[in-house]
């Protein structure tokens, strides 16, 4: 075990280098519940050779995709579509289906099992039911920094943002057999976690090295891996990882999202106009709460300025600012493609309720969800 | 005072008081080997079975048992129904090995059967309708197994896969003995030709429109749950009356109904499957039934053959499902485990015997003193082997 200066020492990374992960639902096509043959599964693929990694999660009905580091969204989407594709074969061969989403629309959570590994059963151990409720889907979006402090200070940065990328990739409207009549239901499973949140409010990463010595001599925490907060340093990759995602319908929203992180952090990193601010974490709560219930049609205040505005309109005004740090990094179409999205209103949340509007029942929004899944491109 | 008001005695009981009362008993000598013995709820079905039966006590006389036939044929064809559903086209499509496994697992399993008989000295057509009835898995104990243990996994899916194509496989292989049965009997070669072109094509033509029909008025009830029960429990009970009627086989046109409505249901207007409660009415009944039907004492003629029936349809199963797992994708260790979740013979063997047994007397009673006695140990064997396998296979719910 490495003592606590080891595990805390920050490895630099590439600045705005990029890589994500994407959690994704095994589904049995005969009723369309989750299934449980991630085992199964992840064993074929590894048999094969794939471009990133992929992992098991807490429950034996998710599988886990890492990419590998990319500079740009272009890269990362291909390396996307090509573990996608790979996926969905090897899921055929077991009659599993896949599908993105942030939440199974009618699963019972109780019926989840746990997957067999000694991390998982102590996360078990430790929060009871919270473990099988865990079982949703998110996406979550490492971007680099050259240091500790930038991490910080980035971190401090993109709080800011948070309503932006729960309102972009919301895609949980339906949890437990119900339309929860929220946009994104999953982050309410993460906040019931005692160690979710926030980062508290630290100046660099002298301070936090501090914090963290101070949680783990209480015994609250053991690693970083215990902090479930919204964003979040990670000294081991050397990345701000950012965990508020929906794991999108397509890969090439997910790819979307990633884009629109770095030009972020690209712009923050470079520009560094802005000071952090308690402000910021004020205004938190309620623009994350707006975010996950109405999505881009909520209301968020601009901690800087005290402003109160549509989200989908500070979204729009945001990816406008960052523009310009956006086309070096070849992610200006992206970034487009996402405004455009944004200006027509379409989310995946408002997808999935109009399949159920069209279909009338959720099983047939899972399967409509698989197929989008599975269709290439 | 005549006391007339009061019944006479001996008391005449109805038929509902007889039903209420097996059906009571059955779930009894469920919970209670569940509970004290850890046996699968089966087992003790079964059990009540042989207890009420003419083997035992008589109070299910083989009488009352012949009266009783449309119920295990309700019961049968509710269970084939919901196997048939499972089956799915597009697996096989997307995984051509399983297919490939599937009539591996099923001629294996015959050849292996008919060479043991043929070994003892059993004339080729009874040897071979006997393989034939032996190939099938039954699908109520592996059905009700796997619901009990709340199983789920590769395993559990394969095993249901299997079992419909073992089950399809065995139904037609026993159809095209017929005119054999026919010849040996020595009865003309019209007969003989158009007794299973009538059972094929009737059973099938009967399924596939029960399908039609169910599919158009799913359609047209809509997405609610209550109204698609009733509509998917009255098609099965018309489909199995219409069968029954007419002479046809109700295995045939069930299972050809539940595949046709899984895949031809394009527009996906039929929900998800779930007989809940009420479905486990009728595994009371069918393996209380069964249990009764079950005959020892051939047993104690023929061990030898039964014992030598059982291994080497066991080893015929082993063989194909060993030789080709892999290529079906299962992974290392569950070729074996799904031979052995795969052994179980029930009620659908005993239909099978008693069908052939209407036409041909004589033959029924041979074929019946062969395949009875392997089923009458099959019987408690194959929910324990089942089980198991299941167990084994790490897809069994925790508290299942």
């Amino acid at each position: 075990m490495a003592d606590a200066s080891d595990e805390m020492s920050f490895r630099p990374s590439p600045q705005a280098s990029l890589g994500i992960e994407l959690e994704l639902q095994l589904v049995r096509p005969h009723d369309l519940d989750l299934s449980r043959d991630a085992a199964d599964l992840l064993a074929r693929l590894g048999r094969r050779k794939l471009p990133g990694a992929v992992k098991p999660e807490i429950t034996e009905s998710m599988i886990e995709l890492n990419s590998s580091v990319h500079s740009g969204c272009s890269g990362l989407l291909a390396e996307l579509e090509a573990m996608r594709a790979a996926v969905v074969e090897e899921a055929g061969v077991l009659n599993l289906r896949i599908s993105g989403g942030g939440s199974h629309p009618f699963h019972d959570w109780a019926e989840r099992r746990i997957f067999p590994n000694e991390r998982f059963r102590a996360i078990v151990e430790r929060y009871g039911y919270l473990a099988k409720q865990f079982t949703v889907f998110g996406q979550h979006i490492h971007v680099g920094c050259p240091g500790g402090d930038e991490a910080v200070y980035l971190t401090h940065m993109l709080t800011r943002y948070v309503p932006h990328f729960i309102a972009l990739s919301a895609a949980s409207p339906f949890y437990q057999g119900e339309d929860t009549s929220f946009q994104s239901s999953r982050l309410t499973a993460v906040s019931a976690f005692p160690l979710a949140g926030h980062m508290p409010f630290v100046a660099d990463w002298a301070q936090f090295g501090e914090y963290f010595a101070r949680m783990k001599g209480f015994g609250i925490v053991s690693s970083m891996k215990d902090f479930y907060w919204d964003i979040r340093p990670k000294p081991e990759y050397g990345t701000v990882e950012i965990r508020v995602c929906d794991t999108p319908l397509t890969v090439r929203r997910a790819a979307l999202l990633a884009a629109y992180a770095q030009a972020l952090a690209a712009h923050h990193l470079a520009e560094r106009s802005l000071q952090p601010a308690r402000s910021v974490y004020l205004v938190n709560g309620f623009n994350r709460f707006e975010a996950c219930r109405f999505g881009i049609a909520g209301e968020l205040v601009e901690p800087y300025s005290g402003t109160r505005k549509k989200i989908g309109e500070d979204i729009l005004e945001s990816i406008a600012r960052v523009a310009p740090q956006a086309a070096p990094l070849g992610c200006g179409e992206a970034l487009e493609e996402l405004a455009a999205m944004v200006r027509v209103g379409q989310s995946d949340a408002a997808w999935l309720r109009a399949r159920h509007g069209a279909r009338g029942s959720l099983a047939d929004v899972v399967r409509d969800a698989c197929a989008r899944w599975e269709t290439p491109g | 005072m005549t006391l007339d008001f009061l019944p006479q005695l001996p008391f005449a009981f109805s038929q509902p008081v007889l039903f209420g009362a097996l059906l009571v008993l059955g779930l009894l000598a469920g919970e209670a080997v569940r509970r004290y013995a850890a046996l699968p709820r089966i087992t003790g079905y079964v059990l009540a079975g042989v207890l009420l039966g003419p083997q035992a006590s008589n109070l299910l006389s083989a009488d009352a048992l012949l009266d009783a036939r449309l119920l295990v044929d309700l019961s049968i064809g509710l269970i084939v129904f919901e196997l048939g559903f499972r089956l799915d086209f597009g697996w096989l499509r997307r995984n051509p090995w399983l297919l490939v496994t599937a009539l591996a697992e099923s001629l294996l399993c015959f050849w292996s059967i008919y060479a043991t008989l043929a070994y003892f000295g059993f004339r080729p057509l009874l040897a071979a309708a006997a393989a034939a009835i032996g190939t099938a898995t039954s699908p109520a104990v592996v059905m009700v197994v796997a619901q009990e243990l709340r199983a789920q996994g590769q395993v559990t899916e394969r095993m249901l896969l299997f079992t419909a194509v073992n089950s399809i496989f065995a139904y037609l292989a026993l159809t095209l003995l017929l005119p054999f049965l026919y010849f040996e009997q020595a009865s003309g070669w019209q007969d003989a030709l158009l007794h299973p072109l009538y059972l094929l094509a009737g059973s099938v033509l009967t399924g596939f429109a029960a399908s039609v029909l169910m599919l158009r008025l799913a359609g047209w009830i809509g997405q609610r749950e209550e109204g698609q029960f009733v509509l998917l429990v009255a098609t099965v009970v018309l489909t199995v009356g219409v069968a029954h009627s007419l002479n046809l086989s109700v295995l045939a046109a069930l299972i050809t109904l539940g595949m046709l409505a899984r895949n031809l249901d394009r527009g996906h207007v039929l929900l998800p499957l779930r007989f809940g409660h009420g479905g486990q009415l009728f595994f009371v009944i069918l393996f209380v039934l069964t249990g009764a039907s079950l005959e020892f004492e051939a047993l104690g003629v023929a061990a030898a053959v039964a014992a030598a029936f059982i291994v080497m349809r066991f080893l015929g199963k082993a063989l194909a499902l060993l030789a080709f797992g892999r290529l079906s994708g299962i992974r290392p260790g569950g070729a074996g485990l799904l031979a052995v979740a795969l052994l179980p013979m029930s009620g659908l063997a005993v239909v099978m015997v008693q069908d052939t047994a209407l036409f041909y007397p004589s033959f029924g009673r041979e074929l019946a003193d062969v395949v009875l006695s392997a089923v009458a140990v099959l019987e408690l064997l194959g929910p324990l082997a089942t089980q198991f396998a299941l167990r084994r296979a790490g897809e069994a719910h925790p508290d299942g």
